[in-house]
């Protein structure tokens, strides 16, 4: 059997890379994707933690929060286009109307 | 009183009954938009949500009023807290659904705005009422996704878009930290369920040295301090509220926050209520209790240089939050119960500010500090009412914010068991107080500005019906509040009861 600690690091890899593309990348769609890595990397944890110790919580958790992904994304995009086109661009570095 | 019809619903709705409330609001969230297919002048959709709102508040109170408790699903519970908060969140959804119809930023998707306005106040009430980290999780994402869309929803202003995509992606952010924080809980646990003999608070007794543990506590904190905007995670908050249009921005500031604190009482006071493992819960305390002084003092500093009457609302609605989350550092049953009676008054108080910055944009007024230059020559009952409420979020006697204050920072010194003197949270009060004087110099400019400088014009300035009653009933609770707290403190003490009964 493979040792807990490699799916814990592997998810906490994934989470890191996620909260690392959220922080630097510019366009807004990326930032997007970084959330769900983020939001896949819990996921891996809680499924981690449901096989080893046998429990079915957390993986009725996993499938809920996909489900909460998905509406986020769809809400997500919809505001995305709704920025391009009353401001032209989706980059988080020139929405700065407002700052202060 | 109503003891026999809560008996009679009980009998005939079963399990249904604790979540009745939200069921009832969730009716409005599906009818909203099929009216709006009828009705395409949105009065109908406005009217319709209302009374189902009213009519929940009113179950709601019955239920409290019968002292109600039980458990729906395994995954939600009513109680006396729950009741208390749901309560909370349906008056300022009545508050904000009264002066929507009438503002002038309001979108022309009237159905989609009540229906999403209903929703996040539905997911509110589901969030109070959830016993189980899975259902705290789905409440939390229902009341952020439908305030993204929203914000979004404003006439012709760019802003909105704007404050939309940076909400999204802090929300997005905040919650993935959340659930990753709830995963760590879990592996450690082994449970979702909160309360209860195997549930989380039963096992964080024997988690004082473990790290994962830790790591899951420090992602929930960081996750929900995102949600009542605390410092360092309050950027987006003047943004938001900025970008939003009036009434959402208000319903954001006293609602939205409102439910971050629900879920920090009902996950962390709790929970370190019951590890009473001195170092561990300790620590935890000091780390709330460095937020609180933080959150206040940067709020206050940085409201002092805005020139938005919105843009300083929303840095002094951070350092209200950091107010509340004195009640979380001291954990004490007395500062819970200032915490809460504390919720209240900033829902009449900073509604009330917001409420009026909302009807003067509807009278064409803009929304910065010239634009209210003159005003008490223009406008007096709306200056004075304005001064009102600025005045009581300083906390001058004998309005509701000072009360309120006086019952939240005394929670920090006084121990509420022995009555005694206790030294280790002086200095929060110290601060809290310093800074109530610091808040005091912006709303005094925002007074100075409406009574004593002069202004461009001198027309006065026409507020439609539906803003004055909504102004009207904020100032009487900001009176009644003040002066006769009692009735709402003692259902405030019992909340807290019920909330320290969970341990």
């Amino acid at each position: 059997m493979i040792d807990i600690a490699f799916f814990l690091v592997f998810a906490a890899v994934l989470f890191v890379i996620g909260m690392y593309g959220l922080l630097t990348s510019k366009k807004g769609l990326v930032t997007l994707m970084c959330i769900e890595l983020m939001l896949n990397a819990a996921n891996i944890n809680f499924i981690t933690f449901a096989s080893f110790s046998g429990g079915t919580a957390g993986q009725v958790f996993v499938i809920m929060t996909i489900a909460v992904a998905a509406a986020e994304v769809a809400v997500g995009i919809a505001l995305m286009l709704n920025a391009y086109k009353t401001k032209g661009t989706t980059e988080v570095d020139k929405l700065t109307s407002m700052r202060w | 009183m109503f003891a026999d019809l809560t008996t009679s619903i009980v009998d005939a709705l079963g399990e249904v009954t604790y979540i009745l409330p939200e069921i009832i609001l969730m009716i409005a969230v599906l009818i909203a938009p099929l009216l709006y297919m009828f009705n395409k002048t949105g009065k109908a959709v406005a009217a319709v949500s209302l009374v189902l709102v009213i009519v929940s508040a009113l179950v709601t109170f019955i239920f409290l009023d019968a002292g109600l408790e039980g458990e729906a699903f395994g995954i939600f519970q009513f109680d006396a807290f729950s009741g208390l908060m749901m309560l909370l969140f349906l008056a300022v959804a009545a508050l904000t659904i009264l002066i929507s119809p009438g503002h002038v930023e309001t979108t022309k998707h009237k159905g989609e705005y009540y229906m999403l306005l209903c929703g996040a106040v539905a997911g509110m009430m589901f969030v109070a009422s959830a016993s189980n980290l899975i259902a705290i999780f789905v409440g939390v994402e229902l009341v952020s996704i439908f305030s993204y869309a929203l914000v979004s929803l404003k006439k012709n202003d760019p802003r909105a878009a704007e404050a939309s995509v940076k909400y999204l992606i802090i929300g997005g952010f905040s919650s993935a930290l959340t659930l990753y924080g709830m995963s760590m809980i879990y592996g450690t646990t082994g449970s979702l369920d909160l309360y209860g003999a195997d549930g989380i608070i039963s096992a964080v007794q024997v988690m004082s040295g473990n790290w994962a543990f830790v790591i899951g506590c420090v992602g929930l904190i960081a996750g929900y301090g995102f949600k009542i905007a605390a410092v360092p995670f309050h950027a987006w908050a003047p943004d938001v509220y900025e970008g939003a249009s009036t009434p959402v921005s208000g319903f954001l500031a006293v609602a939205s926050k409102k439910m971050g604190f629900v879920v920090l009482f009902k996950i962390f006071v709790v929970m370190f209520v019951a590890a009473k493992t001195g170092v561990f819960a300790e620590s935890f305390q000091y780390v709330f209790a460095i937020i609180a002084a933080i959150t206040m003092t940067v709020g206050n500093v940085v409201a002092i240089s805005q020139s938005n009457i919105k843009r300083m609302l929303a840095y002094s609605s951070i350092a209200q939050a950091g107010y509340i989350l004195i009640a979380l550092a001291v954990m004490s049953q007395y500062a819970v119960m200032g915490g809460l009676f504390h919720m209240f008054t900033h829902v009449v108080m900073k509604g009330g500010a917001f409420i009026i910055v909302a009807a003067l944009i509807s009278a064409g007024l803009g929304e910065t500090m010239d634009d209210y230059r003159g005003l008490a020559k223009r406008a007096p009952f709306i200056a004075a009412a304005m001064m009102i409420f600025l005045f009581s979020l300083a906390g001058i006697p004998p309005l509701a914010g000072f009360t309120s204050k006086f019952i939240l920072f005394s929670g920090a010194i006084v121990d509420p068991a022995t009555g005694a003197v206790t030294m280790q949270w002086i200095w929060l009060a110290f601060i809290a107080v310093l800074n109530s004087a610091i808040s005091l110099y912006y709303y005094a400019r925002v007074v100075k500005a409406m009574y004593i400088e002069k202004g461009k014009s001198e027309e006065p300035v026409k507020v439609g019906k539906a803003f004055l009653v909504a102004i009207v009933l904020c100032l009487v609770g900001v009176i009644v509040l003040g002066v006769y707290p009692t009735p709402l403190l003692e259902l405030c003490e019992v909340a807290a009861d019920a909330l320290f009964a969970l341990v």
